[in-house]
């Protein structure tokens, strides 16, 4: 999807959808296989996977001292996907895009701005995260529970410091508020399909299926 | 028969990524090398991929007698593991005592590693990753956060290398050692330059220090300090 707005959107819809029922779920599943390009996936798919055992863990222990457990790791699992499509279809610059389209020049931009540098941030430590394990192995170090003490001291410390220099940067440029910019998005016939689907979706999964199903009950 | 030579092969390896690639092949003897090019042009996805650290969109690494390797990381707080100095000298293997002392930092032994400025941090990691001896030892961006005083000494310490395969990866065009092959990175590939001094008519980044000689007519041997002097003292006569 080219319109950050309308992928945003969409996404939302659809992580309520699955969050909000089973059948919803399914529903998103299948707009996710439809409309998303699954090689994305492909090149994030141990960080897919380290959350997916992430919500297993979580549903077994749901299931065995509540119950529930399985609607709630599909419905999870969904949404897993729904947030790696959008975050491997996110651009740099697109937050400032929308802030500005949102609440204009002064706190959209600034708005946008945070968000592009959270962003950034995050980049940056899955960056400094593949290097540490890099370096862990240059030792001959296992990736064990505790070298994660060391590794979150150096993710925290790198990011505190990217921070810093940020600031200084944006000082010595004197920045102070807010700035100009003229978004511009680029919408697609098939984006919109893509949203409509995902509002039916939405609109779907708020409807009590099994009322319609007596076998299902 | 011969003594094994140790050398590494890189035949038709290649990287891949969104809009932007590597490729590499070539043969690296034993002594020291040096890789420039551009920030960004690969220079750390390169060593990377020769430390077997990261994986090959193609081609293939032989490497020979090497059985042991080091790559040492251009930033080095990614390095540590430990929470006080003591400690990640202790995780190279090595007595903290003995590497303090030479480097001057006995005082620091307590300190956290990540408190040191990032000068300081580089140079205890350098020295935890020069006190052994390697077959492959890869240098990415060694010289990097150093003073002019330490790059000397790190220059002087790796000319000293009588054995294995060094590899520096550098954008450094001031003050470098004596190296047996100069390669360098041009539109995404490895580029083999030669052996110095015939290796500078062929090389795109040659540190403009050395540019000067050779217009003066006075072609340094080699790219070191040393060599730049003795060309500067030849035109002087």
């Amino acid at each position: 999807m080219q319109d950050p707005r309308i992928r945003i959107a969409a996404a939302a819809v659809l992580s309520l959808a699955a969050f909000m029922s089973l059948h919803g779920a399914a529903a998103v599943f299948l707009w996710w296989l439809v409309f998303t390009s699954l090689l994305q996936l492909a090149k994030r798919i141990r960080l897919v996977f380290s959350l997916i055992l992430m919500i297993a863990f979580f549903s077994l222990v749901l299931e065995l001292f509540g119950g529930g457990g399985l609607s709630y790791f599909t419905r999870m699992t969904v949404i897993v996907l729904i947030g790696m499509w959008i975050f491997s279809e996110q651009k740099s610059g697109e937050f400032l895009s929308i802030g500005v389209w949102l609440f204009g020049n002064r706190a959209g931009f600034e708005l946008g701005m945070v968000a592009e540098m959270g962003m950034q941030s995050l980049i940056s430590v899955t960056a400094d995260l593949d290097r540490i394990r890099m370096a862990e192995k240059i030792k001959g170090m296992q990736w064990e529970v505790r070298n994660l003490v060391p590794a979150g001291l150096v993710l925290v410390h790198g990011a505190l410091v990217r921070a810093e220099d940020t600031a200084e940067l944006l000082a010595v440029r004197g920045y102070q508020y807010g700035g100009t910019m003229c978004p511009r998005f680029i919408i697609k016939p098939v984006d919109i399909v893509a949203c409509m689907f995902a509002v039916g979706i939405f609109m779907f999964s708020l409807i009590p299926v099994s009322e319609f199903f007596i076998l299902y009950r | 028969m011969g003594v094994p030579m140790t050398k590494i092969t890189l035949n038709r390896v290649y990287a891949v990524r969104d809009h932007w690639s590597l490729s590499a092949s070539g043969t690296f003897n034993e002594g020291v090398h040096l890789v420039s090019g551009d920030v960004g042009s690969g220079k750390s996805t390169l060593a990377l991929m020769m430390a077997g650290l990261l994986p090959l969109s193609g081609g293939d690494i032989e490497r020979e007698e090497v059985t042991t390797s080091m790559l040492s990381l251009q930033f080095p707080e990614l390095h540590v593991t430990g929470l006080s100095v003591a400690e990640e000298c202790e995780s190279w293997g090595v007595a903290p005592d003995e590497i303090l002392d030479a480097i001057g930092m006995t005082g620091k032994k307590e300190v956290s590693p990540l408190s040191l400025s990032r000068g300081e941090l580089k140079r205890l990691h350098l020295a935890c990753v020069l006190v052994k001896d390697y077959d492959l030892l890869l240098l990415d961006e060694p010289f990097s956060s150093l003073d002019c005083e330490e790059k000397v000494k790190l220059c002087a310490y790796i000319g000293k290398k009588s054995q294995g395969i060094t590899v520096i990866f550098t954008h450094e065009q001031n003050i470098l050692p004596r190296v047996k092959r100069i390669w360098e990175i041009v539109d995404g590939s490895l580029v083999d330059c030669g052996i110095p001094p015939d290796a500078f008519q062929n090389w795109h980044h040659v540190p403009p220090a050395i540019k000067k000689r050779i217009a003066l007519g006075s072609t340094p041997d080699n790219i070191s300090r040393d060599d730049f002097l003795e060309a500067e003292c030849r035109t002087q006569g």
